[in-house]
């Protein structure tokens, strides 16, 4: 197994999946508790459009999904506060709009289907350089964000209302969580593919959610599980020679039902 | 220098103060607030007290004093809470506009307001509302409202549900914007740059918060209060633990939000507002989901609250009994207006 982690590729896979690991799941106590789960939807569509757009251009469709999912959610957060409409049902919309848009090019320019669809399970152990460092750059600066921002954020995971009456500029925040959201599911899409970034975003938030005893404890919490299911989840592929991706989100899915069977009873 | 006012602990002075009238006695109030001594213990030397400073000293718990010049009525007052006294010398009345002022009717707790108001030392912030106009969807939910509410001073909004009540009270904290007329909270307009900074001068009890699942400790609740001011962790923590001592809801520090009673939930929220420090405090509907017990204890509360900090505060409900129970000065909201 160590012979394995001596290549660059896998290696560079590994230590991309920790601190990922670790990070992602920051953003998933966000859509959790911002009630922002459609747009998570709207995100892993817009990241399917950025590929195939990136694919037809033969672009680095990491970056492709990374812009697309920029341009998603400026469009997104302009056209709600223009319409005052809520963005969970906005982002239905463009949801819809992203996949019509990404087949339409898929057919149009003879984007390979099969490099397409590997968006759907992601690439670990191809990561060239600006991705590897992309993706760690990424990672820690959301633990900035959290370090730096924690009180704000945790007023307005309780309450927007009272956040705002308790001098949090909420809207500011809620705009940067989008973002940031938009950059970590793109980001994740590359790691781990679209169908199963929720083993890194939402599980391990979930499951914190429903054994923390406080607000450090969920953010604590949820890192260490995403860490934990990153972390076996890789040496468990190698050891029995299964995609990375498909074994973390299985772990992390055994995880949660046993952590929900337990707190149900 | 010989000081104004001195306090002694087993014959060691711990605090003392050389500015005039009431002050020196409302800087000792904030002095004992912060330290835990048993006041009964405590010997305080005055050099002037008149009936006012008598009040004041009653009310703190001091069960033995000194006085260089006692006022006559001062005398009563000592007597009647068992105040052991002595002075240097004693007069018919002392020159001070502030004795004439207080009246036999007025009890402890009514002077005690009635001294802080008049030493400016309220915790409240005039509200002022003029010619305000909400509309929702189309639809006018507030029309021409007017409403003035001095620092310190109560008021219950009643109305029947759709009323508008909440409306008044988001308007009141820049959450829904007004189609026209004028909010002023202190000095400040509403929806200005300038309050914008001082925001968290009004707080808000919510009622949607009682629902709230997120996993989140009571006093990280509390701590909200303190979101945006930059002090040490040590700090955070000594006054999360006043707030919540203040509304007797420490002893639920550690437990899950979620899981408190109505009643413990709205303790800790009103230990929120404390922290906060808020100046005007805006309370929705704080009965809902609450039996006959808690409402009777959150009513004794907000009364303490008053008596106390005295902020200026703004109710909404529709709940007659809790209202008379709380008996502050009432009006209705019918056909978006007050009356």
């Amino acid at each position: 197994m160590l012979e394995l982690i001596s290549y660059e590729p896998i290696l560079k896979g590994l230590v991309v999946l920790i601190i990922a690991g670790f990070a992602f799941p920051v953003t998933g106590v966000y859509l959790l508790r911002m009630n922002l789960l459609p747009l998570r939807f709207m995100l892993m569509h817009g990241a399917i459009l950025g590929g195939a757009l990136s694919l037809a251009l033969e672009a680095n469709p990491m970056f492709g999904t990374l812009l697309t999912n920029l341009v998603l959610v400026l469009v997104l957060i302009s056209t709600s506060r223009y319409m005052k409409s809520d963005p969970g049902q906005l982002s239905a919309f463009f949801m819809v709009v992203s996949i019509s848009l990404a087949f339409i090019f898929i057919y149009r320019f003879h984007v390979p289907a099969k490099e397409t669809m590997g968006l759907m399970w992601g690439s670990l152990y191809t990561l060239s350089s600006v991705e590897f460092f992309s993706a760690i750059g990424l990672s820690l600066f959301l633990f900035i964000f959290q370090a730096l921002f924690r009180y704000q954020l945790r007023a307005i995971f309780f309450n927007a209302d009272i956040a705002s009456t308790s001098g949090v500029p909420e809207s500011r925040f809620y705009y940067a969580v989008i973002l940031l959201t938009a950059l970590t599911v793109a980001a994740a899409m590359k790691l781990v593919g679209a169908l199963l970034l929720d083993a890194l975003l939402l599980l391990p938030a979930l499951i914190a959610s429903y054994h923390a005893k406080s607000y450090k404890a969920m953010m604590l919490w949820a890192s260490l599980w995403g860490g934990i299911f990153a972390v076996s989840g890789f040496f468990f592929s190698i050891l029995w020679d299964l995609p990375a991706s498909s074994t973390i989100a299985l772990i992390a899915s055994v995880t949660f039902l046993i952590i929900l069977i337990k707190h149900k009873s | 220098m010989e000081h104004s006012l001195v306090v002694y602990h087993n014959h060691l002075p711990i605090f003392s103060n050389d500015e005039h009238w009431l002050y020196p006695l409302f800087e000792l109030e904030t002095f004992l607030k912060n330290h835990s001594f048993l006041v009964g213990e405590l010997l305080l030397q005055d050099k002037i007290a008149g009936k006012a400073a008598a009040c004041l000293i009653v009310r703190m718990g001091f069960t033995q004093c000194h006085i260089g010049l006692l006022s006559r009525r001062a005398i009563p007052v000592f007597e009647k809470y068992g105040v052991r006294y002595s002075y240097d010398q004693l007069v018919d009345h002392i020159q001070c506009r502030t004795e004439d002022l207080i009246t036999d009717k007025m009890d402890l707790d009514e002077t005690y307001l009635f001294l802080r108001k008049r030493a400016g030392r309220v915790q409240g912030t005039p509200l002022k509302i003029e010619d305000l106009t909400v509309t929702i969807s189309g639809k006018q939910i507030l029309q021409n409202l007017n409403l003035e509410l001095g620092r310190g001073e109560q008021l219950i909004v009643m109305g029947e549900n759709g009323s508008g009540k909440t409306t008044l009270l988001k308007s009141i904290l820049g959450l829904l914007p007004a189609v026209s007329g004028k909010i002023w909270i202190g000095t400040e307009v509403v929806g200005t740059a300038t309050w914008q900074k001082n925001r968290a001068e009004s707080g808000y009890l919510n009622q949607e918060v009682a629902g709230v699942k997120f996993p989140i400790t009571a006093a990280e609740v509390v701590a909200i209060g303190l979101t945006g001011k930059k002090i040490s962790t040590a700090e955070r923590k000594y006054q999360v633990e006043l707030a919540m001592r203040k509304t007797r809801s420490f002893h639920l520090n550690t437990k899950l939000f979620h899981e408190l009673s109505g009643g413990e939930k709205q303790r800790v929220s009103l230990a929120r507002l404390l922290c906060q420090n808020a100046r005007l405090l805006l309370l929705d509907e704080p009965t809902s989901f609450l039996d006959d017990q808690a409402k009777r204890e959150l009513a004794e509360l907000l009364i303490e609250l008053s008596k106390n900090e005295a902020p200026t505060i703004l109710v909404v409900s529709h709940d007659k009994e809790w209202i008379q129970f709380l008996n502050w000065k009432t009006l209705n909201l019918a056909a978006g207006t007050l009356c």
